[in-house]
């Protein structure tokens, strides 16, 4: 914070002309100041001390000792951390883009004008307001390998053998995502409705008379418009699929196995659970450190591309 | 909900946060600077405990404690059972005063003895019925106790009276495995919504690991896991077959032990005495008919003695205790004698072991009063369910990763075995 | 930055004529029918865990895990919604979720918009790396520095207090970035044009910008709303005393250390989410297209 109120840097190129940096730094900070407040004391310390932990070798009780490197080196050495790295990728690479196209196709659906819009806005939405309980018992169900409709639907299409989903290493793992799709489509889909009160009428109307059919309209108003909204929901999804948690512990517990087991979970059992402070920390900050190496990517890409 | 936030004046607040940075949050260990204070007087007793409306035992045990000692309060912290070890932990690690905490298992006993938060209660070990009291061993750390056990579960097997009769079987002492998985296939009729299985075993897998240990004398840190084969040949086969409910469908639909047995889906299941608490409330909220009685364990051929396992609760004193001496009269308090009578009364099994408590226990409106029952209720011996060490932890964890693999028969028990052994060596006792 | 600068170009396929495609009055009518089949048939996978919850919250607790599923109990225990009130004070945990889901609202939704105008309308020097700095801390895990903050938290003498979860919930970084990137979409012409009128930049806040931005005020509201209400892990760490309890503990309290009382749990769920249903429902109307276009036209 002290940096960004004391020192006079100069402008960038290309920042507005007229008024005087100092001016704009203290209007800025003004805006800024009152959440960056709390969001400092409360969130930014806890954060910063429990990197500093990652260092360290601690029990939640002694006094917490320095050990360099050595967290990370047990890190390097542990199959169960690097299990749960390729889990976790595997995770947020088939839930971010299936719940981003998900997300967004419900609400096209539903930004239109039906009767029972409402009814239907919030029944997408209902997902993620049900019990986790609920959910993993009636998704769990439907997996079932002998007797679940999702099995006897492929039996029914000609798949011979089809898979044992949640009861089996390979298929435990798309179980997974497929459900947390489903719960979290709502969510965004929020999002993306209120990103699709911006785009003005007029826009479509200019290309209707230009002759743009609907796939036109899509990919040249509907798509670029909302793109400030997309980066968000991209970004915002990229980091809640990093860190999935909630709907895997109920759902297999990291199990069969360790075939769903994620980084998150990781860093509670090391660290809650069995008190090693210090290594649960070097997890998180590996874990970090990914997630802040795609969000910077994306944001440069999206950078680029505004410029263009 | 107002009191709340008036009770607390923002301003100071703020410094104190600020002070906080100012120290430095990651150097905050032994301190404690500006912890709550815990009321002050000494007639007051704070003790953790999990669930408080669903466990009786505690304001059984709390109610006796204040009669015994007039003027002294109770104070329960009461705290969800789901996460009960994370918030201690977390509550200790900010210098928490609380005097007494329960320990729910002997894994977090280790934990939180190992980092020195816990007072050495050995002078009260000493004085107490130590002959009688089940389960102290496993609070032993070097010369030193830091909790005493109030109440031991064990594992022993229920069935359903109707369904061994209707089927012709009649137990008379400890049946061996073999004659169990016998049984279980005897007793699995039907399809669909009318299926009930014969056996059920938990998700847990100690229905299967920690019995092998018990039995054979195996030791689940060894490294060495060849003991777990026969209990799994017999598990795994009892499911293909369609005698018990195969472990998939049980984790994947959140199987409950109390709806297998207690609406007669299963006609056997080895369980643990926490249960029989649990059966008698249901039959008299009139949620289960079921017509029950026990049965010692299964046992291995050959075996004289009834061997079975289970697990202490304890209570320990915190470190930090402003009333500690209080805090140590209610531990005394409540592994002894008077203790155990009242926890007796509500349905839970004592870790003190007198014959008149048994009795009383067998007196509660609902228990079998057959005489195999009384016998389940005594085995010759019961082993630790895991035996504690710095490496329980880890080595659980394989294990139990290890266990849903051959039970969901991803891996063949062969490979699930080997795989148990190379793990457990290579990541935890090298 | 921003790219609603110009209506973007639309691609210019081949024209209407090229193309003639179905057309027709009956052709809108198939498309509509389809539509709501589809629609339909989402609806009814979205509700389905709902109709299950629904369901476990009429059985006795010893049919609600019934292997095979059981959708319809033999008997209709309605005596379930009367009987939760009675068993836990149902009444004064959803008051207890209600003031902190409302509280912690209303200063996320302030107080985030106000710092994203900051972080989109006003240039600064390290603007972008402070913001970057409050993006990232959204990637760290709560369960990593979960103890930290504890710590300081009971340093402060503020755990079991509503204090705790209204600080640590109520600056989240989630509704700087949102509002950020709505914002972002608001043309900078309007904010000069509204300067040159003798406009400062808290005028133009309050006057052009928040009147613009109310469906993603609303989304932020509802969304902050809903986290809070179904957030578990916060209140059972900082809030012991059972008067301070939530809804989500309350319900947990019916989860024994062997055993649970399930159709409890699934009527106090079904209940607890009908407060957020209002909500939903009450929110929608500002998800119309048209408000943000209005101000456009100038």
């Amino acid at each position: 914070m002290a940096s960004v109120t004391t020192r006079p840097a100069p402008i960038a190129p290309g920042a507005p002309r007229r008024r005087r940096p100092w001016r704009n730094i203290l209007i800025g900070t003004s805006f800024i100041l009152p959440n960056f407040l709390g969001f400092a004391l409360f969130t930014l310390v806890p954060v910063v001390a429990a990197f500093a932990l990652a260092f360290m070798d601690w029990d939640s009780y002694g006094t917490p000792e320095w050990v360099g490197l050595e967290n990370f080196q047990r890190l390097w050495d542990d199959e169960s951390f690097h299990v749960a790295l390729r889990n976790t990728f595997y995770y947020a690479g088939g839930h971010i883009p299936l719940t981003l196209v998900a997300s967004l196709g419900l609400a096209l659906a539903l930004n239109q004008k039906l009767r029972g819009v409402n009814f239907f806005r919030t029944a997408a939405f209902f997902p993620y307001i049900t019990s986790l309980v609920a959910v993993a018992v009636v998704w769990n169900m439907l997996f079932n390998p002998t007797a679940g409709p999702v099995n006897l639907l492929l039996e029914a299409v000609g798949v011979d053998d089809p898979p044992r989903w949640v009861s089996s290493t390979g298929w435990a793992m798309p179980a997974v995502i497929i459900t947390s799709v489903w719960r979290d489509m709502g969510y965004y889909m929020v999002l993306y409705l209120a990103g699709l009160q911006t785009i003005p009428k007029e826009y479509y109307e200019a290309a209707k008379v230009d002759g743009a059919n609907a796939w036109q309209r899509f990919w040249g108003i509907t798509l670029p418009s909302l793109r400030p909204t997309t980066f968000f929901v991209l970004v915002m999804l990229t980091i809640q699929s990093f860190k999935v948690l909630d709907l895997i512990v109920v759902m297999t517990g990291g199990g069969p196995g360790r075939s769903t087991l994620v980084l998150a979970q990781l860093v509670y059992r090391e660290g809650i659970v069995e008190g090693q402070f210090g290594y649960s920390s070097a997890i998180a900050l590996v874990l970090f450190l990914i997630v802040f190496g795609v969000t910077v990517t994306q944001f440069r890409l999206n950078e680029r591309r505004n410029a263009s | 909900m107002r009191t709340a936030i008036s009770s607390v004046s923002g301003h100071v607040k703020i410094i104190g946060v600020a002070a906080a940075l100012a120290l430095g949050v990651a150097a905050c260990g032994g301190g404690g600077a500006g912890a709550p204070s815990a009321g002050g007087g000494s007639t007051t007793l704070s003790v953790t405990v999990w669930n408080l409306a669903k466990t009786p035992e505690f304001t059984a045990l709390f109610q006796a404690f204040e009669k015994a000692n007039p003027g002294v309060t109770v104070k329960p912290v009461d705290i969800l059972a789901d996460d009960y070890p994370e918030k201690v932990t977390t509550m200790l690690a900010g210098g928490d005063k609380t005097d007494v905490i329960t320990m729910k298992n002997v894994t977090d006993y280790s934990r939180y003895s190992s980092r020195g938060q816990l007072l050495d209660i050995t002078d009260v070990a000493a004085s107490a019925d130590t002959a009688k009291l089940a389960g102290l061993d496993a609070f032993k750390v070097g010369d030193t106790y830091f909790a005493l056990p109030y109440r031991q579960d064990f594992w022993l097997l229920y069935y359903n009276k109707g369904l061994l009769a209707k089927a012709g079987i009649t137990l008379d002492g400890a049946p061996t495995w073999d004659d169990y998985a016998k049984y279980a296939q005897q007793l699995s009729s039907g399809e669909g919504n009318d299926k009930v299985y014969g056996t059920y075993h938990h998700t847990w897998r100690s229905v299967i690991q920690a019995v092998s240990a018990a039995q054979t004398g195996g030791d689940q840190l060894g490294g060495d896991y060849t003991f777990f084969t026969d209990q799994y040949t017999m598990a795994v086969g009892l499911q293909k077959s369609g005698a018990a409910l195969d472990f998939g469908t049980a984790t994947a639909q959140q199987a409950d032990y109390r709806t297998m047995f207690g609406t007669g889906k299963t006609a056997m299941m080895p369980m643990g005495t926490w249960y029989i608490s649990g059966i008698l409330e249901s039959k008299k909220k009139g949620e289960s008919d079921v017509d029950w009685a026990l049965a010692p364990m299964p046992q291995r051929p050959g075996s004289a003695e009834v061997v079975t396992f289970g697990s202490p609760t304890a209570f320990a004193v915190n470190k930090r205790s402003e009333s500690a001496d209080l805090a140590k009269k209610f531990v005394q308090f409540a592994a002894g004698k008077a203790g155990a009578e009242a926890i007796a009364q509500v349905g839970v099994v004592p870790a003190l072991q007198d014959p008149a408590i048994t009795q009383a226990y067998f007196a509660l409106p609902g228990m079998p009063s057959d005489e195999l029952s009384k016998k389940a209720f005594a085995p010759d011996k019961v082993v630790l369910e895991m035996p504690v060490s710095d490496k329980t932890s880890d080595v659980d964890t394989i294990l139990n990763e290890e266990h849903q693999l051959i039970m969901v028969e991803d891996k063949s028990i062969a490979d699930g075995i080997r795989s148990m052994n190379e793990r457990v060596t290579k990541e935890v006792l090298n | 930055m921003t790219t609603l600068r110009e209506a973007p170009p639309v691609t210019k396929g081949p024209s209407r004529h090229a193309r003639p495609g179905p057309s027709g009055p009956g052709y809108a009518r198939l498309r509509r029918v389809l539509a709501y089949a589809g629609l339909a048939a989402v609806t009814a996978l979205t509700l389905v865990p709902f109709g299950w919850m629904l369901s476990a919250a009429l059985k006795r607790d010893t049919e609600v895990l019934a292997i095979p599923i059981q959708w319809i109990p033999d008997e209709l225990r309605w005596s379930n919604f009367t009987e939760i009130w009675d068993r836990i004070p149902l009444a004064a945990y959803l008051g207890n979720s209600l003031f902190l889901s409302v509280t912690i609202t209303i200063l996320q939704v302030l107080t985030g918009s106000f710092a994203a105008y900051g972080f989109a309308k006003v240039r600064f020097p390290g603007r972008d790396a402070l913001f970057l700095g409050y993006i990232a801390t959204i990637a760290v895990p709560w369960q990593a520095y979960m103890v930290p903050q504890y710590i300081m938290m009971q340093r402060a003498e503020l755990t079991d207090t509503y204090w705790s979860i209204i600080l640590l919930q109520a600056f989240g970084a989630f509704g700087v970035f949102m509002m950020r990137q709505y914002y972002l979409s608001i043309p900078d012409e309007l904010c000069e044009a509204a300067r040159i009128d003798g406009l400062n930049d808290y005028g133009i806040y309050r006057r052009i910008v928040l009147p613009l931005s109310k469906p993603a005020l609303a989304s932020l509201a509802l969304l902050t709303f809903v986290n809070t209400w179904n957030d578990y892990m916060g209140p059972f760490i900082y809030l012991t005393s059972n008067e301070l309890w939530t809804v989500q503990l309350g319900l947990r309290s019916f989860v024994g250390q062997y055993e649970a009382e399930y159709a409890m749990i699934m009527t106090g769920a079904v209940l607890s989410v009908l407060p957020i249903m209002v909500i939903f429902l009450f929110g929608q109307r500002y998800f119309i297209q048209g408000i943000a276009t209005s101000g456009l036209k100038g």
